[in-house]
């Protein structure tokens, strides 16, 4: 009997087994949950599809998304609709980024203990940062053109206002197949563009950092820069110049020099330590990498990258971010679009209670590229335009082959009051500051009130 | 309008007492889920653990059958009906003398309490009587057996240690009250049934009310008839009642049809239970059937392999009248039968390979009939027989290759069936066509959460055979993940029993069937709850007592005979009979 006792192992060998495979599920389980749980095949909160549960409201508590009589239907004004498309979502889920989608668990109210139950079985209120009517400003500020507006305020992550334009009205959407090009993308969160000149504070940031006596230099501009066989433009002969003019006229020679200079290694350094070059995540959704192809055996590329032009490619919302660093002193907040949910009742759910910070650049170097983006302002784009708020600011307008290149704005407020931060992005918009830095002015004052 | 009328209306905003009755119900399932949801879970853990403390806290006490006593002096205790003499360690009398071999010989008990002495060494050093032994003899109290010189009297106990020896050992219950375990698992029905019956049509009430208090009946008549027998343990029908009440949950998504087919399956396999616990407390008739049993289930096979139905894809179905049935069920209580062997038939090589062929013609039969579930239910089932009965791995290790390489023929052979695998660990991307069972378990399992969304207000029962083949998913669903783990920890529970069992286990007969219940119960469990979750290619086997279908609801109770029959505790199972020490005392006192 004994031998037979010992061989009994082999039943236990099974029951381990069948333990261990459960297990698997189980940490399978815990982590895509929420997932399967969002699938529209799911029943319990979807129908034909389409999620019948959840309410999306904005900061405000003005309500953009809810369901009545088993319809989904959004907010009454059209524009509202169209300003917060990318952000709220359609009905067909057709905008991967959206919070009807990506974020279509919260609205469901999921959670590992109770799945998608709920005593009422309306699912649950989520609450936006965005104010739909800075939504509303942004997107007629960009008249109809392709771009996207993101503003948040840089001390607590608060994403205020999040446009995406071309839109459509998710009241009445078009066929797939009638739709606009590129109508379902957000272009804040989930595309990479040529950022031009805005790119030259990355190069600028890896300069003060590297080069001992960048502010002691004498630049000297003629008009072009001839790197092998390549040949770097500027619009105009600069003539001689400090490194705090070169940034404000945007001077390619200067730059393009500086990035020759760094070297590849240091230039793709601080494009990656910017956060420019990896993906992070807003509330869990992976915004777009962006890329640059620099080599040293190069130096046209290297010059080219350096100026932000190339093979350089940038996400809007990753520029934010890093704006939002150099205005909090070389910490950058995580931007966040969802303030909480909240269950019927009102007791929220999900709060984020401890700001994600991480440092991107030095406080030196933080407040010195602050200061030089202030000189922008004042002594370039004027200070005119942006009323008494103390706006930092760099332009960028992006060549694109033949087309109309692409208007660029990005840069903060230094001041306590009004702590935000923001990128202004116009495809083939034309001129930086003319097109991009018109329609900053005019959101900035409506998010400030004046 | 009367006044009457009015004032109800003043008082309910309803205008008619039929029309407060309704508006009572409507509100009231949702409120009962509320609270059902909580307590369903917080009840079956709370079961689960009274039973397992029952199982395995409990002291276990070895039984002695006889005492050996050496050179008149050293008194050994013969802690089994079959026991090994020997030098080896693995020996359960253990005399470590240079002149005794490593297994020298086997001291057989039969049921009748007729001894046998069995030479293994095959030198001429076992005597008895001072008589060399060859092949096996009979061995009487008061013998002397010499094995390698040594010397040793076998004695009976005497009437006092017997009684002293079932007073002392420890009876199950002693622990854990049974009354309260009972009362915990009809509390448990009573709600289930209740969250159910509101969540469902009103059609469907009346079945629901009397199956659940069929189910309610039948629990209480066990638990008297082991009281009136004497006996203590229920751990093992508590797990498979808590089961089956789950099969009940899953059979009224059915409809009333099946929710009654599955009662009676249940109340059919309660009696084949209970006969065949009485039949294997008689080791000497099992013996004689065990041929028999192995014939009657290779006949059954060849019948449905001739005559039967093709459901799903698989021939494994016969119809007789207007009642089908699924043999392949009925053979697995047959293959642990005919399977499990005694001590004396593990020596001889020979009836392992009379065993290897009968294993061979079931799982064969079954590939044939396209039932590659079963067949590797059959498979594992053999696997460890064979490891039991042997321990020899190269006979293990060659039947695994065997059956890889008769795999990998039938994979070639017929090429449709690699199709089956294609979506495993890509279900996702096989979500509308062939992943489509197992992504929608995992939403629905998902939407359940812990505490799931209350019994009947599932949705994954209308995926086609998801109350057989997803029954974890719906568990999960309806009654949360907390239940459905429960579920799959019960059968847990039974195969941890069967090996502890093997522990004070009187005869191999009783501790390989036990270990065979264990093994195949458990591994039909495994593939059914991790094919339907894409952790193992999806199948289609049932969950033992859980799911929809009575051939599977019969043979499962069938087989859980076989853990009560190596169930030794003191006074615990009913398929062991109680020694009459009295009686027997009198008689020789006379």
């Amino acid at each position: 009997m004994n031998r037979v006792k010992g061989r009994t192992i082999s039943l236990l060998i099974l029951c381990g087994i069948f333990i261990v495979l459960l297990l698997l599920f189980l940490i399978d389980y815990e982590q895509n949950g929420a997932k399967w749980a969002a699938f529209p095949g799911n029943s319990h909160v979807y129908s034909d599809g389409i999620l019948t549960v959840g309410t999306v409201l904005d900061r405000n508590g003005v309500v953009l998304a809810t369901v009545e009589d088993g319809r989904r239907v959004y907010n009454e004004d059209k524009t509202v609709r169209k300003s917060t498309l990318h952000v709220v979502g359609d009905a067909a889920g057709n905008i991967g980024s959206s919070v009807q989608t990506f974020f279509a668990d919260r609205l469901m109210g999921y959670s590992m203990i109770n799945g998608v139950y709920s005593l009422h079985g309306t699912g649950d209120n989520v609450y936006l940062n965005i104010d739909s009517q800075l939504n509303v400003a942004a997107y007629q500020a960009l008249d109809g053109r392709n771009g996207c507006v993101g503003i948040y305020d840089y001390t607590t992550g608060e994403i205020l206002c999040l446009v995406s334009s071309a839109s459509f009205d998710p009241a009445n959407p078009p066929a797939v197949e009638e739709a606009a090009d590129g109508v379902y993308i957000n272009r804040f969160l989930s595309s990479t563009f040529t950022p031009g000149s805005i790119f030259k504070l990355v190069t600028l940031t890896a300069a003060i950092e590297n080069i001992d006596d960048l502010f002691q230099r004498q630049f000297s501009c003629n008009g072009t820069l001839t790197v092998g066989d390549e040949q770097v433009t500027c619009s105009q002969k600069h003539g001689d110049l400090t490194i705090g003019q070169a940034l404000s006229v945007s001077c390619n020679c200067v730059f393009g020099q500086l990035a020759l200079e760094l070297g590849a290694d240091v230039l793709s350094r601080y494009a990656t330590q910017l956060g420019l070059l990896d993906s992070f995540t807003v509330d869990g959704y992976p915004v777009a990498a962006g890329s640059i192809t620099v080599d040293d055996q190069d130096p046209g590329q290297l010059a080219w990258s350096g100026i932000g032009q190339g093979q350089d490619l940038v996400n809007p919302c990753a520029m934010l971010r890093v704006m939002g660093a150099i205005a909090n002193h070389g910490q950058a907040v995580s931007p966040h679009l969802i303030s909480n949910s909240a269950s019927f009742f009102g007791i929220p759910i999900s709060l984020h209670l401890f700001s994600d910070q991480e440092r991107l650049v030095s406080e030196a170097t933080a407040n010195t590229l602050s200061q030089m983006m202030r000189d922008n302002v004042l002594n370039y784009y004027g200070q005119d335009n942006f009323g008494d708020l103390a706006v930092c600011a760099k332009s960028g307008t992006a060549e694109v082959g033949d087309a109309s290149p692409h208007a660029w704005f990005v840069g903060f407020v230094a001041d306590e009051e009004h702590p935000l931060a923001f990128v202004v992005f116009v495809e083939n918009g034309g001129g930086g500051s003319a097109v991009a830095g018109k329609i900053t002015a005019t959101v900035l004052r409506k998010a400030c009130g004046q | 309008m009367s006044l009457g009328e009015d004032i109800l209306t003043a008082l309910t905003g309803y205008s008619s007492l039929q029309a407060v009755w309704d508006g009572f119900l409507s509100f009231t399932p949702s409120l009962f889920t509320a609270f059902a949801r909580i307590v369903l879970p917080i009840l079956a853990i709370w079961l689960l653990v009274r039973v397992a403390r029952s199982l395995f806290a409990g002291k276990n006490e070895p039984e002695i059958w006889a005492w050996l006593i050496l050179n008149g002096e050293v008194k050994l205790a013969v802690n089994h009906w079959e026991n090994v003499i020997g030098r080896g360690s693995s020996c359960d009398i253990l005399l470590n003398f240079p002149t005794v071999s490593r297994s020298h010989a086997a001291l057989i008990r039969d049921a009748a309490g007729n001894w046998t002495l069995t030479d293994l060494a095959g030198k001429r050093s076992l005597l008895l009587n001072g008589q060399p032994v060859e092949g096996s003899v009979a061995a009487h109290y008061g013998d002397v057996i010499s094995v390698g010189g040594v010397e040793a009297t076998l004695c009976e106990l005497s009437p006092e240690e017997l009684r002293q020896q079932s007073k002392s050992r420890t009876k199950p219950g002693k622990l854990v009250s049974p009354v309260k375990t009972l009362l915990i698992i009809c509390c448990f029905d009573i709600l289930l049934a209740t969250e159910l019956a509101l969540n469902s049509d009103r059609s469907l009430w009346p079945v629901i009310a009397l199956c659940f208090a069929w189910l309610l009946l039948l629990m209480i008549f066990v638990y008297l008839l082991f009281r009136g027998m004497r006996r203590r343990g229920y751990e093992i029908e508590t797990l498979a009642f808590f089961l089956s009440s789950l099969g009940l949950t899953i059979a009224a998504s059915a409809g009333a049809h099946a929710m009654i087919k599955q009662t009676v399956a249940l109340t059919l396999g309660l009696i084949g239970f209970l006969i065949l616990g009485l039949l294997l407390r008689n080791l000497q008739w099992v013996k004689a059937l065990r041929w028999p049993v192995a014939g009657a289930a290779l006949l059954l096979l060849l019948l449905t392999f001739l005559f039967g139905e093709t459901i799903y894809g698989a021939k494994n179905w016969l119809q007789i009248g207007s009642f089908s049935l699924q043999p392949s069920e009925l053979v697995k209580v047959a293959f642990i039968f005919a399977g499990a062997a005694t001590l004396d038939r593990l020596f001889a090589k020979r009836n392992l390979y009379s065993f290897i062929l009968f294993a061979a013609a079931i799982v064969g039969a079954l590939a044939l009939m396209g039932d590659f579930g079963s067949a590797s239910i059959f498979f594992v089932g053999f696997l460890i027989i064979a490891f039991l009965r042997s321990g020899d791995l190269a006979t293990i290790a060659l039947s695994c290759a065997g059956a890889g390489l008769a795999g990998l023929l039938a994979l070639t052979v017929k090429p449709y069936i690699a199709n089956r695998f294609e979506a495993w660990r890509h279900v996702w991307e096989y979500a509308s066509t062939s992943g489509y069972q197992q992504t929608r378990t995992m939403v629905a399992l998902a939407s359940g959460g812990l505490l799931g969304v209350g019994a009947g207000n599932g949705w994954l029962y209308k995926v086609a055979a998801a109350d057989t083949d997803l029954v974890f998913g719906m568990l999960s669903e309806e009654l949360g993940l907390l239940i459905a783990l429960s579920a799959a920890a019960s059968l847990i529970i039974a195969a941890l029993f069967a090996v502890k069992s093997a522990y004070n286990g009187r005869s191999s007969y009783y501790v390989i069937a036990a270990c065979a219940t264990g093994a195949i119960l458990l591994f039909q469990m495994m593939l059914n709850v991790c094919g339907s979750l894409d952790l193992l290619p999806l199948t289609g086997v049932t969950f033992p007592f859980v799911s929809n279908g009575g051939s599977s609801m019969i043979s499962s109770w069938m087989m859980l005979a076989f853990l009560k029959a190596a169930d030794t505790r003191q006074n615990a199972s009913f398929a062991i009979p109680l020694l009459k020490f009295g009686r027997r005392a009198v008689k020789k006192d006379e």
